[in-house]
Parts: structure tokens; sequence; C-alpha cells
């Protein structure tokens, strides 16, 4: 049964992964890449969830450069010309951006590097023990 | 011997500088630089037609040749009413000037309330409609009001995000002016 099971979870992930036959259409990469736009009028909503005008002009806007056969470079470019980088919702992986990726893996292993030394250290550190001297001073302390 | 701790204090300070030094010469002091200037500033304006609310065509070809400042409004945004005085007296003082136009391009609004707001309001420049809100796309707009200034060239010289003042339009216009 077990194996039964397991068959069906990896059958599905594998489906479910699996690339769909042909190249996106013109609409499905205008539908992508109004994803992937900041509408310019609204906070935080992407080109595709937002009602706003300027979002349905850059929709038709999409769909027209798409079915010229723009490439998808291309037309984020001629978006990042007009609005700044601020227009994509995902920041690009080069140049200066590069570090809003980056930067969070280098604080996560620093993180992680300091806690394996502390935690280190309290290893190696010797236990305390209570010395005869010790036990005499409490022993004194109490009878008083 | 120097403390272990010390050496990783001081390394995770020197990265830290390092990275402000970096982000404060390349990215500057204001991270929303984006939303407060125009990036069409130094570009050539949009080729565009419009019509006016009386019909009449405007276009980029006709404009050429003279210094024009555009002006995205509606009749609902708090902050372009709070810009109209301003615009009003800008109007006022270049209205007889041939080498000077002024148009307002109306943005997420409809013409009949625009027409009846400014016609309470004594709009007299030239007000045009966007249908589509292609020119408001074009112009790489965020909101309203948003002002640009483009030379007799057809260079966009200056932009404004946000209630212009007299003295913002007056230095645009001189912008403008003084670029081919």
């Amino acid at each position: 049964m077990w194996a039964g099971a397991a068959a069906l979870v990896v059958g599905s992930l594998v489906w479910a992964a699996w690339p769909s036959g042909g190249p996106p259409t013109a609409g499905q990469r205008a539908h992508a890449l109004a994803t992937e736009l900041r509408c310019p009028d609204c906070e935080g909503l992407s080109v595709a969830d937002s009602s706003t005008p300027s979002a349905q002009a850059i929709r038709n806007d999409l769909a027209r450069r798409t079915s010229t056969s723009q490439s998808d470079a291309s037309i984020r470019s001629v978006y990042v010309a007009r609005y700044g980088e601020s227009i994509l919702l995902t920041p690009p992986t080069s140049g200066l951006s590069l570090l809003v990726w980056v930067l969070p893996v280098v604080a996560l292993a620093l993180g992680a590097g300091g806690l394996a030394l502390a935690f280190t250290r309290w290893r190696r550190a010797p236990r305390l023990s209570a010395t005869d001297a010790d036990e005499a001073l409490v022993r004194g302390a109490r009878s008083t | 011997m120097r403390h272990p701790a010390r050496s990783a204090a001081l390394a995770v300070g020197v990265v830290v500088a390092v990275l402000g030094v970096v982000l404060a010469t390349q990215v500057g002091t204001n991270p929303q630089a984006d939303t407060q200037t125009s990036r069409l500033v130094g570009q050539r304006e949009p080729t565009f037609t419009a019509r006016s609310f009386d019909g009449q065509p405007v276009s980029s070809t006709g404009l050429a040749g003279k210094a024009v400042i555009v002006n995205f409004w509606n009749s609902w945004c708090t902050p372009c009413q709070q810009e109209l005085p301003a615009l009003k007296t800008f109007e006022q003082e270049h209205a007889a000037d041939p080498s000077v136009a002024f148009v307002g391009i109306l943005r997420d609004d409809t013409v009949s309330a625009a027409r009846a707001y400014a016609s309470a309001t004594g709009m007299t420049w030239t007000l045009v409609g966007d249908p589509g809100s292609n020119l408001s796309l074009a112009f790489g707009t965020r909101g309203q009001p948003e002002t640009f200034a483009i030379s007799p060239g057809g260079l966009i010289v200056g932009s404004q995000i946000g209630p212009a003042s007299v003295k913002n339009l007056d230095t645009m216009l001189a912008a403008a002016q003084g670029n081919p």
C-alpha cells in the first residue's frame, strides 16, 4: 500500500513538473509579463492583478508587443527605460540589484556561522565544579 | 592573543561598512528616486495625437517648435486641485506667448466630469482626453498630477511628480526654452 502511495506522489510531482508542449502563445507571454510588472499607480499589485486604467493600458500594450514578436527582454527594457527598475516586481539578478538576492544568503550564513562558533565554544568550556573550599564556604554561610 | 569573537565582529563591521559605501555611492541617498523624477527626462517626447475637449486635434507634431508644458490631471484628485491656482497663474502669464503651449491631459477620469470641473474652475488652457490611457502610458506616469517640460525640438527636459508651484513651472519652462 505504501509503495502505491509513494508511486502516486512521485507520479503526480513528475506530471506537474513536466514541461507542457510547445512555446508559449503571445497571450501567455503577455500575461506572464503582466505578472512581472508592477502596476505604476498601485501599491504592490502586479499589472495582471490591477484593474486601474494604467494597468489595463499596459496589458493592452503587452498584448500588442508580444503579438508583433518583440522579445520578453526587449519589452522589459522598454518599461524599465520608461519607469525605472522599480517597475519590475522581481529585482533583476545582475548589477547592484544582485545584492538583494545575495545579502540575505550572506546574512543567513554569517548568522549560522556565529551560532556554530558559539555552540562550539560553549561545548568546549570546562564544566564548573565546586572545590572543597567552595563547599566549606557554603556550609559556613548556611550554619550562620 | 586576539579574542576570536572580536575578530568576527570586526569582520562583520568591515563588511557592513563596505556595503554601506557601495549602496551610498551607487544608489544615492534616495531609494525612491524612480517615483520622484520621470525617467523620460533627457529622452525624446512620445509621439502622440489626441482630441481636445472641444474636438480640436492636438499632437506632438502640431506642437513642434514650441516650448510645451504638459500636465496630467483629473477632477477628483486633491493634489491636482491644490496645484490648480499655480496652473492658472502660469497660464495667465504665458497665454499671449505663441512660443509656449500649455496642455492638460486627463488621467483616470471621465471627460464629462473633467469638462464640468474645468468649466467651474476656469481652466482655459488646452485640455485633452486620453481614452485608453495611451498618453499616460507613453509618458510613464505613475499618478496625477505630473508635469513635463518639452523643448521646441521635442526633448523632455524636466518633470514634476506631484503638485507644481508657479516657480516649478517657470523653471521647467525656462529649461524647455533653453534647449533646442
